[in-house]
């Protein structure tokens, strides 16, 4: 059984023109589709306007969506209620990117992570600072940091107490939107080894938003690429980045700057002929322009107005994530006429 | 002849009490037509140095030390003659383009403001450079977008329109403080593709300041990393990819998630603040192969023996370690 399902997702915003002062659709998220298996991580990675933190307060039930369905434990999160509400409430937590700005700065570290834990009367008054501070060592804070402001802290430990705050009601499920992104890449390395001490002790599972494809592959189990609202790729980690089929997902694999040591082989052509046999040698094509408005999305594949592989029906046709059309690819889903044929 | 000399760079900050320093003798060279990555991160004073270079450094902190452009110490140079070599000798592009633009002028107004200034152009001719500038950067439709205001722009043409002014003079040198960061993957790559290209066509210089890596290595010729405001290692990036000499620069390299499985080795602990530097080498304090002497005497920049210029007093043992 899967935690959490999430079907047919769309959030869709009325937005006002500011000269026109016409109402248009925003269409964040346009109908997608994953699941979240027990102590596994599935990671949304995709360039900003995508839809990606949208999909994150949908899960943690922090807005209605337009339509679809998401169950948590098999359960319609949206129609929970009271106790039920509650319980969801506790089994799915938070990591924000910005720990400066997700920290009260009138709070000490110990109201900030006894606060869930006295909201869920999870443990007793005279337990608490105790409770507290065995939560902190988990994230690697010593007890004497109880009576300390944020302020007092860098960047890295306050992302620490954030993720002690989201771990100390014993979630399910958390969802971390983007949550190294404000920190040096050291400080990066050591959130990165906490939060694989944490899925390793505590079998949480993880929804993982990110931007940072390195930290993705080195992370998740699971990804999906977001483009414009929707899912164009999805598969096992490995296998995505081993063999990226999306002509989206291809190119912007080959974005991301690599570091290069001289023994590395030189950079292989990441192009995979598809089933259809398309340009089976083509030199991927990297420049491709911006991103389309997420108010004025394009007709048929949302990514054809870049895509340099588009042929005859992908401006008129919707292509839908569905098992590519190929020997050997298993447990992928991609949203591609070259490999889903009609 | 090196195009830029930095010589015992000190930057400082002015408190109430005694100033604080944050860039510490800080010395390297740019080469005619080289681009070098400057790295380290935040705090390290990299982005200091960009500002001091141009004569650009908020009013609470003030520079020692000589910057030589050309033969000139750029530190030495009055206000006016300053304000001319600016943007036509030397110029630079921000991380975050809106807040470098005007939003009420036209981005054909305010890059033909750079050819009036500097090179005396009629309001007509300046014009029409700009729009010639606008191809040169690879914006479509230069025509058009010639008259419209940057908040009608993306991210990334805003950021081609910042090239495009940055370019107007053809400077020797352009410096580009993390010119890529509030960007998208996609748009990073066009941006540094764009720069590549411009700096082949026109043979300038170019100083890339930056906290990636990857970045550094496929685009910098050399790069010199930082930490604490002090120079900690300057080599080739190919050497300090395949070779790096300083624990600093093996530990940032060791925090890059890499393949799964095999453990990142961050560095521990937080980068102290300005005022609050350890005695002795500035990064003994999160060093792994720290030793007594590291804690009291300050090593100096020396050769290493496949000519890396090292801060560390250990550098003859790092090979060994390093795996």
């Amino acid at each position: 059984m899967a935690l959490l399902k999430v079907q047919s997702l769309k959030k869709y915003f009325d937005v006002k023109d500011p000269f026109s002062g016409g109402r248009k659709t925003l269409k964040a998220v346009n109908g997608i589709d994953f699941s979240i298996e027990e102590d596994s991580i599935f990671a949304l990675v995709g360039e900003s306007g995508c839809g990606k933190s949208t999909v994150a307060r949908l899960v943690l039930r922090l807005m209605q969506p337009t339509s679809g369905k998401i169950s948590f434990k098999d359960r319609d999160i949206f129609e929970l209620k009271d106790e039920s509400l509650r319980e969801f409430r506790r089994s799915v937590q938070i990591v924000f990117q910005d720990p400066f700005a997700s920290l009260n700065p009138r709070k000490t570290v110990y109201d900030a992570v006894s606060e869930p834990l006295k909201i869920h009367r999870i443990v007793e008054k005279q337990r608490m600072r105790e409770r507290v501070s065995e939560i902190l060592k988990t994230v690697g804070l010593d007890s004497d940091v109880l009576d300390r402001y944020p302020h007092e802290f860098s960047g890295g430990q306050r992302q620490r107490i954030c993720i002690a705050r989201a771990l100390a009601v014993s979630p399910r499920l958390i969802v971390a939107d983007e949550p190294l992104s404000a920190l040096d890449v050291s400080i990066q390395a050591q959130i990165l080894n906490l939060l694989r001490d944490i899925k390793e002790h505590s079998r949480v599972s993880f929804l993982f938003i990110s931007h940072d494809l390195n930290v993705v592959h080195y992370f998740s189990d699971n990804v999906g690429v977001m483009y414009l609202g929707k899912i164009v790729e999805q598969a096992k980690t490995e296998e995505l980045f081993e063999r990226p089929l999306h002509p989206y997902t291809q190119i912007l694999l080959a974005s991301a700057p690599k570091i290069r040591v001289q023994t590395d082989k030189p950079r292989t052509p990441l192009y995979e002929p598809s089933a259809m046999g398309r340009r089976p040698n083509a030199e991927l094509r990297t420049d491709i322009g911006e991103v389309p408005s997420p108010i004025d999305i394009p007709q048929g594949c949302p990514f054809h107005t870049r895509c340099p592989e588009r042929f005859d029906p992908c401006d008129k046709i919707v292509p839908e994530l569905s098992e590519p059309v190929s020997k050997g690819i298993n447990s992928r889903l991609v949203s591609c006429h070259l490999w889903n044929p009609r | 002849m090196p195009l830029l000399e930095i010589r015992d760079l000190n930057i400082s900050f002015r408190t109430s009490s005694s100033p604080i320093r944050v860039v510490n003798r800080l010395g390297f060279d740019i080469r005619e037509a080289e681009v070098f990555g400057l790295v380290g991160e935040s705090g390290c004073g990299k982005s200091l140095t960009a500002l001091s270079i141009m004569g650009l450094l908020p009013d609470n902190s003030f520079s020692e030390g000589i910057v030589k452009f050309k033969d000139r110490d750029l530190l030495t140079l009055d206000k006016e003659s300053m304000r001319r070599l600016r943007g036509k000798d030397i110029s630079m592009i921000f991380q975050e383009p809106m807040t470098s633009l005007n939003p009420v002028l036209t981005i054909g107004y305010q890059i033909a403001e750079v050819v009036t200034t500097h090179e005396g152009l009629s309001k007509r001719d300046a014009i029409i450079k700009a729009v010639d500038l606008l191809k040169a950067v690879k914006i479509p439709a230069p025509e058009i977008r010639v008259k419209e205001y940057p908040h009608q722009m993306s991210g990334g043409m805003r950021q081609r329109v910042m090239i495009a002014m940055a370019i107007a003079c053809n400077p020797s040198l352009l410096i580009a403080d993390e010119p890529t960061t509030a960007l998208d993957v996609t748009i990073q790559l066009q941006i540094l593709n764009l720069l590549k290209r411009l700096r082949q066509e026109r043979g300038m210089s170019l100083m890339l300041v930056t906290h990636d890596l990857g970045i550094i290595s496929e685009n910098a010729d050399r790069v010199a990393i930082m930490y604490a405001g002090r120079l900690m290692e300057l080599t080739d990036s190919v050497g300090i990819f395949s070779n790096p000499r300083h624990p600093y620069t093996i530990g940032l390299l060791k925090s890059i998630p890499g393949k799964k499985g095999v453990e990142l080795k961050p560095i521990r602990g937080v980068v102290p603040r300005p005022d609050e530097l350890p005695k002795g080498c500035k990064f003994s304090g999160r060093c792994d192969f720290v030793m007594p002497p590291c804690r009291t005497e300050e090593p100096e920049l020396n050769y290493s023996s496949d000519g890396h210029l090292v801060r560390c007093f250990r550098e003859k043992e790092i090979p060994k370690w390093r795996s």
